[in-house]
């Protein structure tokens, strides 16, 4: 298979795509608009330096032509050679059959000249080499045919030729129909205020925004303060409030839609790797082998779950640091869509539904103990605070309200925890605000850790660690008593712990 | 019937690796002591009467002399045909079992003071960040040993799981 890039300087070598010629000039640009700023600004006070104007956009300009001109990448039978570098040349090799995950990138830049930035994950343990295997950038056909290349060496001579290139649909133009598993619904937006990365995404933003327009905020601030002086404590109070919540609600829908707008999972026709698609601006599409999937994560975090609504992640070996080895393969959504999914990409209904074993009296005294210690804190603070700095004892009793909402959270952390085996699939659910259960596939243990703190100790409970390969790496399974941890880790990993165990 | 439970590994550290705590632990206290000094006599941020020093010395002594008798009893280790077994603490304890099919390489190191008093630890990684299955306060030669075996064994099996 050739790839029409151009510009092939030596045989078997291949250029980027000649359209960055357009991009790293721009993306210079803006890199360096600070500087250039700065240039034109100084220019304008003093006189007779019309030069530095020229230099200053010169220089970033000749930069990505030079980067374009040195960057070149070859791919032979068995491995995908990279050369980069202007001064010191560099050549990174991968073996082809290390190709683990292949995600595209498009900036609204590279969108509007049809380009996309090539990722590649080797699954490499080591930290850095894996974000440079980047060919930034190709023409998106180019790109997409290349990661077919990669993900399925074998089948790809015999693929035919995309056919609907004549008439590209404006969301996958020219690519062999994939089974669509799902497609984000916009109403799925509401559940965006109700996750914690649409509260992160918010609250940065407006970190952001805060740094941006100091003075305009800080003088609408003050004009707010002044006026809000004059009302009751309450109404200010409740008006705050109200206004804090609509405006991190609106942020984290932004949020939700930039990331997620389009979001669209596939199954290529012979099943043997997903796509992921998804952005507002900046697009991804991120492909998974199929056989590179280790499990799945529901994660169910209080506020979302309360809305009868969940997200979905695969724990995937191979996956870059930075993601954390876990893809997203449901956004927040209602709770049936993630099952729905969840079922089709294990194949199998069980571990999404089955009834977990729970991990017994001692764990949910635990779960009780420490809820209530730590809510403990917040009247005590208040009470010291009292005594010490004549705060206002009427404190004391909004400071009390959290004793029962930590006998909420204990109840339900308790109600939640547990695991189950089946066939394939190690099941682990913890946790109540964070909500997640864990499906771990047993083949894709590699390993067994059994903790115990010296309270655990006391109480005769463990943390049960399965060790894997792909996604976090560890799996836990918190406050599992003794037995019922080594009765576990033996029937889902059968034999491994036979000479160690004693009847 | 009653269930299985998991057996303590078979084999204890050498016997100098209390001693290689001790000088470890010894040198953490020397540490903290010299930062309190610099703070309470260089900087003056704050004052420690001669009882604060005392009870400072008291706790690190009990440390040092504590930590590394628990520590023993608690350290040990095991390797079979399939599997390698440890378990490792003092206050908190943990058993991490890898299987030999999953190894992906095993490491000696030898710190300054370990090589002062003949020790050596042995690092098992396998295909998982989480896994790193660590012996430490082994005699050097019994190390070496346990490298080769493993090294062998872990040829002798491909493919790790990744």
């Amino acid at each position: 298979m050739t790839l029409e890039t151009g510009l092939v300087t030596e045989p078997g070598w291949h250029r980027l795509d000649r359209r960055m010629l357009l991009v790293h000039p721009v993306n210079e640009l803006v890199r360096f608009l600070p500087l250039v700023i700065g240039v034109f600004v100084l220019g304008s006070n003093s006189s007779g330096t019309d030069w530095w104007h020229v230099l200053g956009v010169l220089i970033p300009i000749s930069l990505g032509v030079l980067r374009f001109f040195s960057t070149s990448f070859r791919i032979g039978s068995e491995q995908i050679e990279l050369r980069r570098g202007l001064l010191s040349r560099n050549v990174l090799t991968a073996p082809l059959d290390r190709v683990r995950t292949v995600e595209l990138t498009s900036t609204p830049i590279h969108r509007v000249l049809g380009l996309a930035r090539v990722q590649i994950g080797t699954g490499s343990a080591s930290r850095s080499g894996e974000q440079h295997f980047v060919l930034d950038s190709l023409g998106l056909e180019q790109a997409r045919r290349l990661r077919v290349q990669l993900l399925h060496r074998s089948e790809v001579v015999t693929e035919p030729a995309p056919a609907e290139v004549a008439a590209p649909s404006p969301d996958r133009p020219g690519q062999p129909a994939d089974d669509v598993l799902l497609r984000l619904d916009p109403r799925w937006l509401r559940y965006a205020p109700l996750t914690t990365s649409g509260i992160v995404i918010a609250l940065g933003s407006l970190a952001f925004l805060g740094q941006f327009a100091d003075n305009m905020v800080g003088a609408a601030a003050q004009q707010a303060t002044e006026r809000v002086a004059t009302l009751p404590l309450w109404l200010s109070v409740l008006s705050g409030l109200v206004a804090a919540v609509v405006v991190v609600s609106f942020l984290a829908v932004l949020g939700y839609a930039l990331t997620n707008w389009g979001f669209t999972l596939s199954r290529d026709r012979q099943g043997r790797s997903y796509h992921v698609r998804r952005g507002l601006l900046t697009t991804r599409e991120t492909s998974i082998e199929r056989e590179r999937v280790r499990g799945l994560v529901v994660h169910e975090p209080l506020a979302l779950r309360l809305a009868g609504g969940g997200h979905l992640a695969a724990i995937v070996t191979g996956l870059d640091r930075r993601s954390r080895g876990s893809a997203p393969v449901v956004p927040p959504a209602p709770r049936d869509v993630v099952v729905g999914v969840g079922e089709l990409l294990l194949g199998n209904d069980r571990p999404l539904s089955v009834d977990l074993v729970s991990h017994g009296a001692r764990a949910r005294r635990r779960r009780w103990l420490r809820a209530i210690a730590v809510a403990s804190v917040v009247p005590l603070l208040v009470a010291l605070g009292a005594v010490l700095a004549d705060w206002p004892w009427w404190l004391l009793a909004p400071a009390a309200l959290a004793w029962p909402a930590a006998v909420v959270l204990a109840y339900d952390r308790y109600r939640r925890l547990g695991h189950a085996l089946t066939g394939d699939h190690l099941v682990l659910q913890r946790h109540s605000l964070r909500g997640r259960r864990d499906v771990l596939l047993r083949a894709g243990i590699v390993g067994w850790n059994v903790r115990q703190t010296f309270f655990q100790r006391r109480a005769g409970l463990v943390t049960l660690t399965a060790t894997t390969a792909a996604g976090e790496q560890a799996y836990r399974a918190v406050d599992i008593p003794e037995q019922l941890a080594v009765a576990l880790a033996h029937e889902a990993v059968p034999g491994l712990l036979d000479p160690f165990l004693e009847q | 019937m009653s269930e299985p439970s998991l057996r303590e590994p078979s084999q204890r550290v050498s016997a100098r690796a209390p001693l290689l705590w001790a000088a470890l632990a010894l040198l953490q206290v020397a540490v903290v002591a010299g930062g309190l000094a610099a703070v309470v006599y260089a900087w003056q941020l704050f004052a420690l009467p001669w009882w604060g020093w005392l009870c400072y010395a008291v706790v690190a002594l009990a440390y040092v002399v504590v930590m590394p008798t628990f520590r023993y009893r608690v350290h040990r280790w095991e390797f079979t045909q399939d599997a390698v077994y440890t378990q490792t603490g003092w206050l908190t304890r943990e058993r991490r079992i890898a299987p030999i099919s999953r190894v992906q390489t095993v490491d000696v190191e030898q710190g300054p003071v370990a090589r002062l008093v003949g020790l050596a630890q042995v690092t098992v990684t396998t295909a998982s960040a989480a896994g790193p299955v660590r012996i430490e306060g082994l005699d050097h030669a019994v190390a070496s040993r346990l490298v080769e075996e493993l090294t062998r064994r872990t040829s002798a099996v491909a493919g790790d799981a990744t």
